[in-house]
């Protein structure tokens, strides 16, 4: 399964983290070109800003509530998304709620890639025993439905943000093993690699300082791609009320509330909804770019 | 590798899989902190019931007993007892499985339906606008969360035609249109993300066997271009194509269960948020076993089917 990839230059001067500085200027030209690349990156750049700035740029406190209930949005008024059943501020509360959905998913696929990309490592760079033993593990990590693990969590533990991230990160551990794998594969024999073991340099450095950098782009794009999956999946459970605590607006959470109200009141699980699928929109359409730009083939499966 | 060979090794993975999935779920049950009786039935309760509750759970003898009853109870198919409802957690799951299944067979047949003909143009008319449309719609497909299409369609479609019912579920068994009316809704908010990804999977499928040797061939015996591609190009981007569909039928699990809860419909998704609420742990348990083994076992159905409809596939190597 391993791909055609040119970048196997060892020489790391013209590099950033392995990726060669050319690609970042292919991946302007490639956004300058292309409007939904584009669109991509103002969602992504927007969201980031949004979540991280929320407290300085947000009108009002998410928890204040008005004796003004279920304000319908107008540009006019002071809630330009309107309010939901307690007079709390929509704009605000899904301000914040890009702050939990950027930390849970940023979180679990970090994880998924910390632990996937050394198992992969180990796996492709070893052979043998080894690596037949972890990828059996990889493929029953594959075969457990993630929405399982993170009930098996909740009902266990409780509701809190690091059952979410975990049960969230489980689900694609396998995602980056397969592929750290199939680079490591492919450039395992190469010259550099065997020069480097041929002067006495140590596997666990061997495999951090040459393989590692050479697999740095599609890694890049698997998360990005694997970020857009795992905010549908902070949202799903948020909505099924086994996410994060049930108080903390997140943005599964505020249509999950607005739920039952949508005979009165649609703009509360609409207008989140539509905040969701934006930035996932954004951020997978930012993903798609890059993958053009880096030349990472799509695999067949998942 | 042989034949009967590769399927007894896969086999025989599928089950270690199901028997390591079990030990986890033994595990971790037994390491809730503090004491699982006293989690179902709260802080007040006597301790009879607590110690009624511990036999019922088999948490009152040694370790290594309760690991051994817990596989044994497994193997004997028996998954214990509800502790609300005290029946058997195997008839409540598949009590609560026909709607489950229902929404997503329907799903599925939404999805092939849109990304067969979608990937296809999409492929076909590469870089033209009809495959910017196609790819633009799938690319938002798969951005929706299957909840939020369903409110959506819940406020649209299910305001504007009073005949389709938003709420609850009809058996198949009571009369097939009443069925269908029940489950078009859910069935489209599930079967729309799944559409977008099937439909990239349908377009990259695609392109690929229009570039391959036996097309040029075709075309070059003088076969016109809409039979090679119906009877050449159509058969073999398909087929991995239908098979990920059905593999992905798990993925749709996650979708199907917050789908259940926007249309009120009393299925599997019902069934687990409940035995959560309640800290019903034998249901818990139970569904996540039961899950994870029809999970494994319908990959590896489909995985044989595959190979045995596909003959280029190779036996036992994975690289």
């Amino acid at each position: 399964m391993g791909t055609e990839y040119d970048n196997y230059s060892p020489d790391t001067e013209n590099t950033f983290f392995g990726v060669r500085l050319d690609r970042f200027d292919r991946l302007r030209e490639t956004i300058s070109a292309d409007r939904k690349a584009l669109f991509g990156l103002i969602t992504v750049i927007g969201f980031i800003l949004a979540a991280v700035l929320a407290p300085e740029l947000a009108p009002f406190d998410p928890m204040a509530q008005e004796y003004t209930i279920m304000q319908p949005p107008s540009l006019t008024s002071a809630h330009p998304l309107g309010t939901d059943s307690f007079g709390r501020d929509l704009l605000s509360r899904i301000m914040f709620g890009a702050r939990i959905s950027l930390g849970v998913s940023l979180g679990a696929v970090f994880i998924a890639a910390v632990i996937g990309v050394t198992l992969g490592l180990v796996a492709g760079y070893y052979g043998g025993l080894v690596d037949d033993t972890i990828m059996r593990f990889i493929d029953v990590l594959w075969a457990f439905p993630w929405l399982l693990v993170a009930i098996m969590l909740v009902a266990i533990f409780g509701q809190s943000v690091w059952n979410v991230i975990i049960a969230i990160a489980f689900a694609y551990i396998d995602d980056f093993a397969r592929i750290i794998r199939g680079e490591v594969l492919s450039i395992r024999e190469e010259e550099f690699v065997m020069a480097a073991k041929s002067i006495g340099v140590d596997d666990v450095n061997i495999m951090i300082d040459e393989v590692l950098p050479n697999a740095v782009a599609p890694l890049i794009v698997q998360f990005t791609v694997l970020v857009a999956r795992a905010m549908l999946a902070e949202s799903t459970l948020s909505f099924l009320g086994i996410g994060v605590k049930p108080t903390t607006p997140t943005w599964g959470a505020l249509l999950g509330q607005g739920r039952s109200l949508i005979g009165q009141a649609w703009w509360i699980s609409i207008i989140p909804g539509i905040a969701i699928v934006i930035t996932v929109l954004g951020i997978n359409l930012f993903g798609d770019a890059l993958r053009d730009t880096f030349d990472v083939r799509q695999r067949g499966g998942s | 590798m042989g034949i009967k060979r590769y399927i007894a090794k896969r086999v025989l993975q599928a089950i270690i899989v199901v028997y390591i999935v079990a030990t986890a779920v033994f595990v971790a049950v037994r390491s809730v902190p503090g004491d699982p009786a006293r989690l179902v039935l709260g802080g007040t309760a006597e301790p009879d019931a607590l110690a009624a509750v511990r036999a019922e759970l088999g948490l009152n003898q040694p370790l290594h007993i309760q690991y051994l009853r817990w596989m044994s109870d497994l193997v004997t198919a028996d998954f214990g007892t509800s502790i609300y409802t005290g029946e058997a957690v195997l008839s409540r799951i598949l009590g609560a499985a026909e709607p489950t299944l229902s929404i997503g067979l329907i799903g599925i047949i939404i999805a092939l339906f849109i990304s067969i003909p979608a990937g296809i143009i999409s492929a076909t008319r590469r870089s033209q606008w009809e495959d910017h449309v196609a790819t633009g719609i799938a690319f938002l497909g798969i951005s929706m969360p299957s909840f939020w299409i369903g409110i959506v369609l819940l406020l649209t479609v299910g305001t504007a035609i009073p005949s389709i019912p938003s709420y609850g579920y009809a058996p198949i068994n009571e009369g097939l249109l009443s069925w269908l009316s029940h489950i078009i809704l859910p069935g489209l908010a599930v079967g729309l993300p799944y559409a977008g990804i099937l439909t990239r999977m349908t377009r990259s499928s695609m392109l690929e066997v229009l570039n391959q040797d036996y097309m040029q061939t075709a075309r070059a015996k003088g076969l016109s271009p809409r039979l090679v591609l119906l009877k050449h190009g159509l058969q073999n981007a398909l087929l991995p194509v239908v098979t990920i569909a059905g593999i992905l039928f798990a993925l749709l699990l996650a979708g199907i269960v917050a789908v259940e809860i926007v249309f009120g419909i009393q299925g599997f998704g019902r069934l687990l948020i409940r035995s959560i609420e309640r800290q019903d742990f034998p249901l818990v348990q139970g569904s996540v076993i039961v899950i994870s083994i029809i999970f494994v076992f319908m990959n590896l159905f489909i995985d044989l089917v595959y190979m045995s409809i596909n003959p280029k596939i190779r036996y036992g190597s994975d690289t």
